[in-house]
């Protein structure tokens, strides 16, 4: 899953449009938007690197889509400005920031064929005739789309009308396009078709991307760098990868791994591990050498993929297979954990060598992929 | 779909009866249309002898009807112009703004619509006769838009709620200015709604006949006015011509919005289904 | 433009957008309400204060008396008893013709539709007109009767109440099927045939299911085409005799002929309150079957 490191934009766009190959696209400083009593963002800042993926994940509320709004110009910050290369648009109207947007309805003009669509942004900057004429069949290549130019929007899929929606989005080569969840509305197979699509045609131009989702899978899939987003903070901004392993906070942890959580207390440091004794099983636990602020009361964080099933006196604990679903090529086994009542212990093991429900089994993990967090009150 | 089972019987008569039902609303008009080709234009049906006598008449030296159509027309264009720039105004403040008082200007627009026409004719008159405004057709017009701009603001209200507002906000994304957007996308999108407004607006001015006749005078009389003058004290058999002509222009109307409402929505639906046929007659939706 | 974008996000967009929104608002209304202040509100308000006034411009109840007696009080029934008579009559044959249509393949009902429809968009003076072509005593009512041999004929179909109950019917009929068609549109069929699996009859399934569901609907269309009939003219006027002499003919005869503007008035403002009054009950009934098909829903 998680393999897109940074990309290096690749400069091979051939009409040399592209506005910024290389250093800062847009950045954000202490951005904050309140509805009322409400702090819908709060004090975001952020540096996007020109030619960079970058998704905005979180559930609904927690700013993603304000945070998107403001940069684009459709709802005003309370504070904070917002750049795009070395021009400050934080006051401008929409229509002055010279950004793309993608909706997550399409909201393609139903009175234009396709190509007008395509052709509108390019018309209200007084491209001429031969040039859009040139640019909208390029891109209407690219999108896989050459020959519905004439359809009008109305007669063509949902899936099609959102790569036209893209197209009209790209082919005035904005210097930063936003995207507000723009698969949202499509089924499962398609999204998963036109994720690899946008990213594909994403790294060929170089495009520089903001995504808002609240799909983890999609935005892992897609982007360069991730903004986990959490009642308006950024809670972790970072590669997929990174999020993935080295969650900073336990709510990563739980949004992006489903991890499990088991809280123990620190026995001890060595130079690269901690040891850490379970509260629920009184086993020990090796995990990523971590120092807490204060205590030693820590959370045990570990992905139901990370762990496995061992020999009982192999593994950290043992416990009780109570149930074992075959969901393909995985088996989910819940463990019940002897001597505690902790919640069941998620694992995810390849099909075939899953344990059966019953099983006595001893449960171990690589040092590695275990992540230790601070205790905190009630989290 | 899972629904009751229909008795052959109940069908049949539930269907009899329909028929009964919509010969009843279709007489009227239909007697009109062939007896206005009638040599007896007042009575026999069906004609024993074609002819086209009644129309000739009607443009006959001395006929009162070219005038009083002329009139007509002019009134019911001066009441669409009128009716449009309210409707259009109106609309957008009542669908695409924070309005105050939202709901009291919306019960203002409808009260024309549900209080008696002899009433506000009668006010109307109240309002003109001491500014000897009388027969004036600017007068009659401004009258017939208190009835024509109420249909045209409910119109435009059902046009610019079907237009996402979102496209705009996609618009001004991609760089557009607010007048180009207003150009370029909420005006092409509104015109087919623009369009029906028109023709209601003009269809109900030259329809009016409470407004008009108490703000006609003895030298300004409108085609209804004329009409119901011929029906009641000068017995004019022309009279059949002109209701024919009234009824052909009802449907042409009515067959211009049909069609604008079926180009407009993409030729999804069929031109002739009941959406259509519901839609052209119900133009404000259920705003009532 | 913010508004519509951010509405899924907690509160209200900031003020002082919400304020240019305001503004606009307040700038594209004013066409419309200043115009019908101008030409629709004073006047009828001028037209209330006309009904309260003496020639020597004291106030007086008067011509509230005057139109509350005598002829004029009858001419009142009569206006009453002719609109209840077209209300009920348009709105069993609205729902039989609505019913039908209802069921209909899409084109016929499409069809059947365009015959609702187009009269209600034909000038009421020319269906009148119609009319009094078809019920004359040479007309083609009578003339297939006669040719029926229906004895008695030719019957007197005009001039008379029953000339202008059909008249004004077929005026009020378009309303209550268009009214009526929808609310039996919003029925959900399943809920009779859910009725039917229980075991019910047709004829209890139609009391107990099916009328309760539709008789707000029914009580509005009623009510509207009642209100409609109060202020009519044209027909009574053509198709009446001297008995079926309606109030909107009185308040004609004494402006046009009489000059007797103030009783006018009067019974013009008696015609208003009447309306106003049926218009309250409409809006009493619609949020009765409202605050059912909540009920219902929840």
């Amino acid at each position: 899953m998680a393999e897109f490191d940074v990309v290096t934009p690749s400069v091979k766009v051939a009409d040399g449009t592209l506005p910024t190959a290389t250093g800062k696209a847009l950045s954000v400083v202490a951005l904050r938007k309140t509805y009322g009593d409400v702090v819908a963002v709060d004090e975001a800042s952020m540096e996007i690197a020109a030619g960079e993926f970058v998704t905005f994940l979180g559930a609904s509320g927690s700013g993603k889509t304000t945070t998107l709004m403001m940069i684009a110009g459709f709802c005003e910050p309370d504070s904070g400005t917002i750049t795009v290369g070395d021009r400050d648009v934080t006051k401008l109207a929409p229509q002055k920031r010279n950004l793309g947007f993608v909706f997550q309805q399409y909201l393609l003009f139903p009175h234009m064929t396709v190509s007008e669509n395509v052709a509108f942004p390019l018309t209200l900057r007084g491209v001429p005739k031969d040039e859009i004429r040139r640019r909208v069949g390029e891109t209407l290549e690219i999108a896989g789309l050459s020959g519905f130019g004439n359809r009008k929007p109305r007669e063509l899929s949902g899936g099609q009308q959102q790569r036209v929606a893209l197209c009209r989005a790209l082919v005035y080569r904005p210097p930063v396009i936003l995207m507000d969840e723009p698969l949202g509305a499509l089924d499962k197979k398609l999204r998963d078709q036109l994720q690899v699509e946008i990213k594909a045609i994403q790294q060929e131009l170089g495009l520089t991307v903001i995504y808002v989702t609240h799909d983890q899978e999609e935005a892992l899939v897609m982007s360069d760098r991730i903004a986990v987003m959490r009642n308006g903070l950024i809670e972790q901004f970072d590669t997929p990868r990174e999020l993935f392993e080295r969650p900073r906070t336990p709510f990563v942890a739980d949004f992006l791994g489903a991890a499990n959580f088991l809280p123990g207390h620190i026995e001890q440091h060595t130079d690269e591990h901690t040891l850490v004794r379970l509260d629920a099983s009184g086993g020990l636990i090796k995990a990523r050498r971590h120092q807490p602020a204060s205590g030693t009361e820590v959370k045990v964080a570990v992905q139901p993929g990370r762990l496995r099933a061992c020999a009982t006196d192999d593994g950290f604990c043992t416990g009780t297979v109570e149930t074992a679903t075959y969901v393909g090529t995985l088996v989910r086994a819940g463990v019940r954990i002897d001597g505690g009542d902790a919640p069941l212990l998620r694992l995810e093991v390849p099909a075939g060598r899953g344990p059966v429900t019953g099983e006595r089994i001893g449960i171990t993990t690589d040092p590695e992929d275990v992540n230790l967090f601070a205790d905190e009150q009630g989290g | 779909m899972m629904e009751l089972r229909k008795t052959l019987a109940g069908r049949i008569a539930l269907t009899a009866v329909a028929t009964v039902i919509l010969l009843f609303l279709a007489l009227p008009i239909v007697v009109i249309l062939v007896t206005s080709f009638s040599s007896n234009a007042f009575s026999a049906f069906p004609p024993e002898v074609w002819t086209l006598n009644w129309y000739k008449a009607l443009f006959a030296d001395g006929s009162k009807w070219p005038a009083a159509l002329s009139l007509s027309a002019l009134v019911a264009a001066l009441s669409t112009v009128f009716s449009l720039i309210i409707g259009v105004t109106a609309a957008t403040a009542l669908v695409r703004s924070e309005l105050p008082l939202r709901s009291a200007v919306f019960a203002l627009v409808l009260g024309p619509l549900l209080i008696p026409q002899i009433v506000t004719a009668l006010g109307l008159f109240l309002l003109f006769e001491p500014a000897a405004m009388l027969g004036s057709p600017i007068a009659i017009a401004l009258g017939h838009t208190v009835l024509a701009s109420p249909i045209a603001v409910l119109i435009l209200i059902a046009t610019l709620r079907g237009i996402d507002e979102r496209l705009e906000d996609a618009a001004a994304s991609m760089g557009a200015g607010r007048l180009t957007i207003a150009r370029k996308i909420t005006f092409p999108l509104a015109a087919p709604g623009m369009i029906a407004a028109a023709i209601f607006s003009f269809i109900t001015s030259f329809d009016e006949f409470y407004i008009s006749q108490f703000l006609s005078s003895v030298d300004t009389v409108t085609l209804p006015v004329q009409v119901y003058n011929s029906l009641t004290f000068e017995i004019d058999p022309s009279v059949t011509a002109v209701s024919a002509i009234l009824i052909a222009f009802a449907i042409l109307a009515l067959g211009l919005v049909a069609l604008v409402r079926w180009l407009g929505s993409g030729r999804q639906q069929s031109l002739l289904s009941v959406e259509n046929t519901v839609g052209v007659a119900n133009p404000g939706g259920d705003a009532v | 433009m913010a508004a519509t974008l951010t509405a899924g996000a907690p509160g209200r967009p900031r003020k002082l957008l919400a304020s240019r929104r305001t503004r606009v608002g307040i700038l594209y209304a004013l066409p419309v309400v200043v115009y019908l202040l101008v030409l629709f509100v004073y006047p009828i308000f001028s037209t209330l204060l006309l009904s309260l006034k003496n020639a020597d411009g004291s106030l007086t109840l008067h011509w509230y008396a005057d139109a509350l007696t005598g002829v004029n009080l009858s001419v009142l029934f009569t206006t009453l008893r002719i609109s209840a008579e077209t209300a009920v009559l348009s709105l069993v044959f609205g729902f039989v013709l609505a019913q039908a249509i209802s069921r209909l393949k899409p084109l016929w009902a499409g069809l059947a539709m365009l015959v609702v429809v187009v009269p209600h968009f034909v000038s009421a003076l020319v269906r009148t007109y119609g009319w009094i072509i078809l019920l004359g005593d040479k007309g083609l009512v009578n003339e297939t009767l006669t040719a029926m041999s229906v004895p008695g004929t030719p019957y007197q179909l005009l001039y008379n109440e029953l000339g202008v109950v059909i008249g004004t019917t077929s005026m009020m009929l378009p309303y209550t099927v268009l009214l009526l068609y929808g609310v039996m549109r919003g029925v959900d069929r399943r809920l009779l045939a859910a009725a039917s699996s229980m075991g019910a009859g047709r004829v209890t399934i139609f009391r107990r299911i099916y009328l309760p569901l539709v008789a707000p609907g029914l009580a509005s269309a009623g009510l509207l085409s009642f209100i409609l009939s109060l202020g009519y003219y044209i027909t009574p006027a053509l198709m009446g005799g001297p008995n079926q002499t309606m109030i909107a003919t009185l308040i004609n005869q004494q402006v046009t002929k009489e000059n007797q503007w103030n009783g006018a008035a009067a019974q013009g403002v008696i015609l208003l309150v009447l309306t106003l009054a049926g218009l309250l009950l409409v809006k009493l009934v619609s949020s009765l079957g409202a605050s059912r098909k909540k009920r219902s829903a929840s």
